[in-house]
């Protein structure tokens, strides 16, 4: 089961478009919020299911 | 005064009267990933050969897969699939396909959900250990409706034809969202196999997606697969396999994933500049207009050098700094860093072994 994480604000860019996904096997993805990427389709599918994202590190 | 004779031929087999094959990759040359993956079957995914994918759920079986040199003659590659862990006790819910997702405007000569509706050809060489029988399901993802048939294996290489029928019924979009996906049914519960193989055009019933006589790839861990030459194209018959140079086809994969990667001898990079002590961003240009907006990821380390500075980072930690819209020809990313003087230009290198960065815009 992946896991989902919000990043940190941007020092310079304020709120990230993006979402960090983790997968079982421990890689990383960063999932830009557009709207044809398929990995942003199965976020998205994520959150209707009522999951939510972990918050961002501190 | 010359003559110009042109030579009359029916449309039936000409698909636009450019390049016939709609499928990419066919003949398994380009393997930006890997060229083998071991224990493939636990989560889909792409693991060698570009744009083919494995697409699996809730079985114990597993695989080795590789782009393999054992190939009929006129080619040089082929995806193999070698059974490592057999899954006997098949539950309702499980599935295993190899299958490729076709960009829907990819696919508009077949005059699909039209009067004219053109048929089609799936042709491919195949092998395995032993004979088996196997499905294949074209799926039309934007009205959910599929074809199917099944083909059989044998010890040597054999080339299959599958001519489908045209399908007057759902247009195919034309945008960049998946079309058909072409799918090999290797393993299926009763879910998938329990009704009556869909051979007609009709809406998905998930039932009839393969056959329940088909042979399961997870049988004995004595058994292959091995595949190459797949062509699916516009017509009542397959043609010779349209061969593509290694840049074509690396070219067209790169639209669905691009990967930097560099040695220690390397100094393959991406040039950047510094906006803070802990920030800096780079813009990488991609050598084809990607699908979409792609998924990103790293492995390895990374530096990035700046005028009179330098940091290591994980390649993981690179996010995207701007998300582009319309034609998708490059992307902003950015890392979180230290000792950065703020101002100064620079690059992002790949000088330790095994650093690499993924752009990932698959269907």
């Amino acid at each position: 089961m992946s896991t989902y994480q919000l990043y940190p604000d941007s020092p310079s860019r304020g709120k990230i478009n993006c979402v960090k996904r983790t997968d079982n096997d421990g890689s990383i993805w960063c999932i830009p919020f557009s709207e044809d990427n398929t990995d942003y389709q199965e976020y998205l599918k994520w959150l209707d299911e009522g999951n939510k994202p972990k918050a961002a590190d501190k | 005064m010359s003559i110009i004779k042109v030579k009359s031929r029916g449309t039936d087999n000409v698909g636009g009267g450019g390049r016939r094959n709609l499928l990419m990759n066919g003949s398994m040359q380009v393997a930006q990933r890997a060229t083998s993956a071991a224990g493939v079957g636990a989560s889909s995914g792409y693991f060698t050969c570009d744009r083919w994918e494995i697409e699996t759920g809730n079985s114990a079986g597993r695989l080795s897969m590789a782009q393999n040199n054992d190939s009929p003659d006129g080619f040089n590659n082929s995806i193999s699939l070698a059974c490592t862990t057999a899954d006997t006790s098949i539950a309702s819910n499980e599935y295993f396909r190899l299958q490729q997702v076709i960009e829907a405007q990819n696919l508009q000569s077949l005059a699909k959900g039209t009067s004219s509706a053109k048929q089609f050809t799936l042709s491919f060489y195949v092998k395995g250990n032993a004979a088996a029988t196997y499905g294949i399901e074209i799926y039309d993802l934007d009205n959910t409706r599929h074809i199917c048939s099944t083909f059989n294996v044998t010890t040597s290489w054999n080339r299959v034809s599958i001519t489908f029928a045209g399908d007057t019924t759902g247009a195919i979009n034309d945008d960049n969202g998946g079309g058909f996906q072409v799918g090999i049914y290797l393993h299926a519960g009763s879910n998938y196999n329990s009704g009556t193989l869909s051979t007609s055009w009709a809406s998905i019933t998930t039932a009839n997606r393969t056959s329940s006589s088909n042979t399961s790839f997870y049988d004995s861990t004595n058994r292959t697969f091995f595949i190459t030459g797949v062509q699916l194209e516009v017509g009542d018959s397959a043609t010779d396999f349209e061969y593509r140079s290694f840049g074509e086809e690396l070219s067209d994969c790169q639209r669905y994933f691009y990967k930097v990667e560099g040695a220690s001898s390397d100094r393959v990079g991406i040039g950047g500049y510094v906006v803070g002590a802990s920030e800096a961003r780079m813009d990488v240009v991609f050598p084809c207009a990607m699908r979409a907006a792609p998924t990103i990821s790293g492995t390895g380390t990374a530096q990035f050098d700046g005028h009179a500075d330098s940091a290591d980072f994980n390649c993981s930690s690179i996010i995207i700094d701007e998300v582009p819209t319309g034609i998708v020809s490059g992307l902003g990313i950015q890392i979180a860093t230290s000792g950065m003087t703020n101002g100064h230009s620079g690059g992002l290198r790949f000088r330790g072994s095994g650093g690499t960065l993924s752009f990932t815009a698959e269907l």
